[in-house]
């Protein structure tokens, strides 16, 4: 009697519920192809290719750079320097004392 | 002229001093280097001797070597080696098979009979184009969808093919069901493809936090 009373505080649902309709009740006269995306990737070889070209480049000068800054080497027009390559720089241009 | 040869990595814990170069046990790459005069700088520089793998038989192929160095477990290469021999035998013999059975010519020559194009062709279907990698930001990891070197990819798709090679019930052979496998992956079906394209999925599904590779 308690359990009852306890999902009776917010009342009493009143059956039957009234039925509304809140969308037609009719089916649609067309499909949405958002379920069929293509898996195949010869159709898109060409985009693949310069995607990992592309990865393939990058690697490749973030590497060389890495090493250019480990030597100390100066790069013109970089903007952020390491350590050795700052060093090099003030080395340049040291204060008048 | 030592300078002129461009120095090589080396293992730690090599034997040879860091000057020894790796050598050139191709035949091909031999003639070729012959060819362009590039042997001739190489005549007098000290040489790594080849590894017990790298013969210049015209069976040496470089991918399927890898694949054995991954089926091998605790070193015993020579059980590994015997594995994926007996594999290329197995899709060998089901190729022949599904040859003989095709009944007119069209069908019969559109089944591949080389096993080693097999593998090749069903390692290549099985490299993922990206991969997810953790990365923490704010506490929380998230599945960064990040590009995938060519290496690391085609470690993926063996290691997965030698997995699903491993799936298998206690009867069948693992030789039996990775020639399976590889079949599967060369005609672009089966669960190595599948694992690929899952994980391709994962990766559209996580492309909003892409930007956490680099901010």
């Amino acid at each position: 009697m308690r359990v009852a009373s306890a999902l009776w505080t917010r009342g009493n649902p009143k059956e039957p519920v009234p039925f509304q309709e809140l969308l037609p009740l009719k089916l649609r006269n067309s499909v949405s192809g958002k379920g069929d995306k293509t898996t195949e990737q010869s159709l898109c070889s060409k985009e693949i290719e310069s995607f990992q070209k592309c990865y393939k480049d990058h690697t490749v000068r973030k590497s060389l750079k890495e090493a250019q800054e480990a030597k100390g080497i100066l790069i013109p027009g970089e903007k952020k320097l390491s350590h050795k390559q700052l060093n090099k720089l003030l080395s340049m241009f040291p204060n008048i004392k | 002229m030592y300078n002129s040869v461009p120095l090589q990595q080396h293992a730690l814990m090599s034997q040879y001093p860091s000057y020894y170069v790796k050598p050139v046990f191709k035949k091909d790459v031999q003639e070729e280097m012959i060819k362009s005069g590039e042997a001739q700088k190489l005549a007098h520089v000290p040489t790594r001797a080849a590894l017990n793998d790298q013969t210049s038989s015209v069976y040496h192929d470089d991918i399927i070597n890898v694949l054995i160095n991954y089926v091998m477990k605790d070193g015993r290469k020579v059980l590994a080696r015997e594995l994926v021999e007996k594999t290329l035998e197995k899709i060998k013999r089901l190729q022949l098979e599904r040859y003989h059975k095709a009944t007119n010519i069209e069908d019969k020559n559109k089944i591949e009979l080389n096993p080693r194009v097999i593998v090749h062709k069903a390692i290549l279907n099985g490299k993922p184009l990206l991969q997810l990698s953790p990365i923490k930001r704010g506490g929380v990891k998230y599945q960064v969808p990040v590009p995938i070197t060519d290496k690391r990819s085609q470690f993926l798709s063996m290691k997965w093919i030698i997995e699903a090679g491993n799936e298998k019930d206690r009867n069948t052979r693992f030789y039996d069901q990775l020639a399976v496998e590889l079949i599967d992956a060369f005609n672009n079906t089966g669960r190595v493809v599948k694992r690929k394209q899952e994980l391709h999925k994962q990766c559209e599904a996580n492309r909003a936090y892409a930007h956490y590779r680099w901010s």
